[in-house]
């Protein structure tokens, strides 16, 4: 049975901080959208080669940052929430800090580590190679950034694995890897899928270590943030088209994954 | 034959365990935390021991000095778990050929097939887990482990999960199921009841150690400690010493009086304890006197339990010393109405000399 809405003062007072936070990101948001749509025509902007350029890099640098976070991220995530070892805390705070670090902060680190003077780096300039502002540069960039994101969804996944399933799938003869393949991933798959779309939406949106580690070249390394950066200049209305697309990947990229952990919820 | 010598501490918890388990089906007893679901790991090789050994059917799988743990993939048995851990995202027909990879695929269909008809579950093949009741759980299971015939069959509770009316027809299936597919079985419960009705061999568990081990009716009616006689719920246990021997008969004196015990010969110690069960006790008809001299007793009862289809007494000594041990003896419904117990406090009891076990610890 509903109880009847009745009038308080705290209810109030809840509702209004409620209603001024929503108005607070939305009015914003909205706005973004409106004026793109409205002083603009954003499906022409979007055709201009800043924008369609910027777009494509995007999402090539971001797939593969994103392959390559869920290859490394995935024995990674496991080994974490099923082994202890020595310096395992060390580790996970490691993995954990480019989270709350300003990833320009991230982006400065990269150029030191993989600059031409680099102690990576150096040895790949001797032979040639350059690292920094090439579009090898963004991938490792937005991974840096993005790749906690799948590691601690990954983690928590293979934590909620009930551990008798792979004890049982251990007694009825599978060995590690079939059991691994067989229970464990996809027990945890809604997670795993769940982190990767995070890992990509942050990927997607890398700004301050790309800026700092690839620089802003057309064509090269100058992915959608970037763009707007420069466009805002030039071409507000590319500005805003590339704004709104960032927008609406966001949006679909939180709704797939709120998604997915519902439907984990309830499948198993 | 399945042999477990293992020692080993996990978490603080000092386990170190002696077993020996024949064709049969041999039930671990004892309360949880005792170290019985421990002991079923070590011997699926879940949990690697510190020391020790353990041979199945003459097959080494496990011994630290010789550097041998075969791991729990390759050790061929079934291992039920409590609460059966199905594979939820595995429908029944997947669950149940999970273990039958190795095996050609029309073979594997016949297997699952043959398994899910013996354990009564062929129609509930393509549902899931969560779409089950407990029981069905635990055949879905049951077939899981047993589709790839192993020789030896860990149980851990399996019961638990189970309406207690399902649970007797239960008890017997397994029975039939162990002599039928010749396995030898072992199950950890803390159901004292289970373990009477399932076992032929009990193995009483307590703080990481097997305190004691044998056939059933033997370690029942003649537990080898206190401990033992209480862990089994003997109810009456009655420190006494030992003052004379004859003719297959043992005298102590206890707080009750003079107690006379059937026993072999006199114990080595003359400081004993006497286990007597309440149901083995009898209540005297007061019309129809017992003819026995030996271990009569004038008592009060002092307090009385009902459960459902016996009545539990609590009664005293009349004559016994200040501070004299309490009896509790269990009074079947029927007697209990016939003799009108309510109506009266004060009645006679008869212990049988043979109902008396002698501990000499």
């Amino acid at each position: 049975m509903r109880r009847a809405q009745t009038f308080t003062w705290g209810g109030l007072v809840v509702g209004l901080s409620a209603a001024i936070l929503v108005a607070f990101i939305g009015i914003p948001v909205g706005a973004l959208i409106a004026r793109g749509f409205i002083e603009g025509d954003v499906l022409e902007a979007l055709r201009s080669p800043v924008a369609t350029t910027a777009l494509w890099l995007s999402l090539a640098t971001s797939a593969i940052a994103v392959a390559v976070a869920v290859a490394l991220g995935t024995p990674a995530a496991y080994l974490l929430a099923r082994r202890s070892f020595p310096g395992r805390s060390i580790v996970d705070t490691l993995i954990d800090l480019p989270v709350v670090l300003p990833p320009v902060v991230g982006g400065l680190a990269l150029l030191v580590a993989l600059g031409r003077n680099g102690v990576i780096g150096g040895p790949f300039d001797a032979a040639g190679v350059d690292v920094a502002f090439t579009t090898g540069a963004v991938v490792l960039a937005q991974l840096f950034v993005a790749v906690p994101f799948y590691i601690r969804a990954a983690r928590a996944g293979f934590e909620s694995v009930d551990r008798r399933l792979e004890a049982v799938s251990a007694t009825l003869g599978a060995g590690g890897w079939r059991t691994f393949r067989r229970v464990t991933v996809p027990l945890a798959l809604p997670s795993l899928i769940g982190g990767a779309v995070m890992c990509w939406a942050r990927a997607l949106g890398e700004f301050g270590a790309t800026i700092m580690f690839a620089g802003n070249v057309f064509g090269r390394t100058q992915t959608m943030p970037l763009a707007i950066l420069e466009a805002i200049e030039t071409d507000v209305d590319a500005a805003l088209a590339i704004a709104i697309v960032l927008i609406v990947l966001a949006f679909a990229g939180l709704l797939v994954f709120k998604g997915l952990a519902r439907l984990g919820g309830r499948v198993l | 034959m399945i042999r477990a010598d293992i020692r080993t501490t996990v978490g603080g918890f000092d386990l170190a365990v002696d077993l020996a388990v024949d064709r049969e089906i041999t039930v671990l007893y004892g309360h949880s935390g005792a170290g019985k679901t421990l002991t079923l790991e070590a011997i699926a090789g879940l949990l690697t021991p510190r020391e020790g050994r353990i041979t199945l059917h003459d097959r080494l799988v496990f011994d630290s000095a010789a550097g041998v743990d075969v791991p729990p993939q390759r050790r061929d048995l079934g291992y039920l778990v409590q609460s059966y851990a199905l594979f939820p995202h595995l429908t029944v027909a997947q669950n149940i050929a999970y273990g039958l990879s190795h095996v050609r695929r029309a073979e594997r269909r016949e297997r699952v097939e043959r398994f899910a008809r013996m354990f009564g579950v062929d129609d509930l093949l393509r549902r899931r887990p969560a779409r089950i009741s407990g029981g069905q759980a635990q055949r879905v299971a049951l077939a899981r482990a047993l589709v790839r015939e192993p020789r030896v069959l860990l149980l851990d509770e399996p019961f638990a999960a189970v309406d207690s009316s399902n649970r007797r027809t239960m008890r017997r299936e397994l029975r039939q199921l162990a002599q039928r597919l010749d396995l030898s079985v072992v199950m950890v419960t803390h159901d004292l009841t289970e373990a009477y009705n399932v076992g032929d061999q009990l193995a009483v568990i307590d703080r990481g150690r097997v305190l004691q081990a044998g056939p059933r009716d033997e370690v029942f009616h003649r537990p080898a400690s206190a401990r033992a006689a209480e862990l089994l719920g003997v109810q009456n246990i009655l420190p006494g010493r030992v003052v004379g021997a004859d003719g297959g008969r043992v005298h102590v004196a206890t707080g009750l009086g003079m107690v006379e015990a059937q026993a072999e010969s006199r114990p080595a110690t003359d400081h004993v304890q006497l286990a007597v069960r309440a149901e083995q006790i009898i209540l005297e008809r007061p019309d129809r006197p017992s003819t026995h001299r030996e271990n009569r007793f004038q008592v009060t009862i002092i307090d009385e339990a009902a459960f459902g289809f016996s009545h539990t007494l609590v009664v005293r000594a009349d004559d016994a010393a200040s501070g004299a041990p309490t009896l509790e003896i269990d009074v079947p419904a029927h007697p209990y109405q016939v003799l009108n117990v309510p109506a009266h406090r004060d009645w006679r009891i008869h212990i049988p000399p043979e109902a008396v076990h002698v501990i000499g610890e």
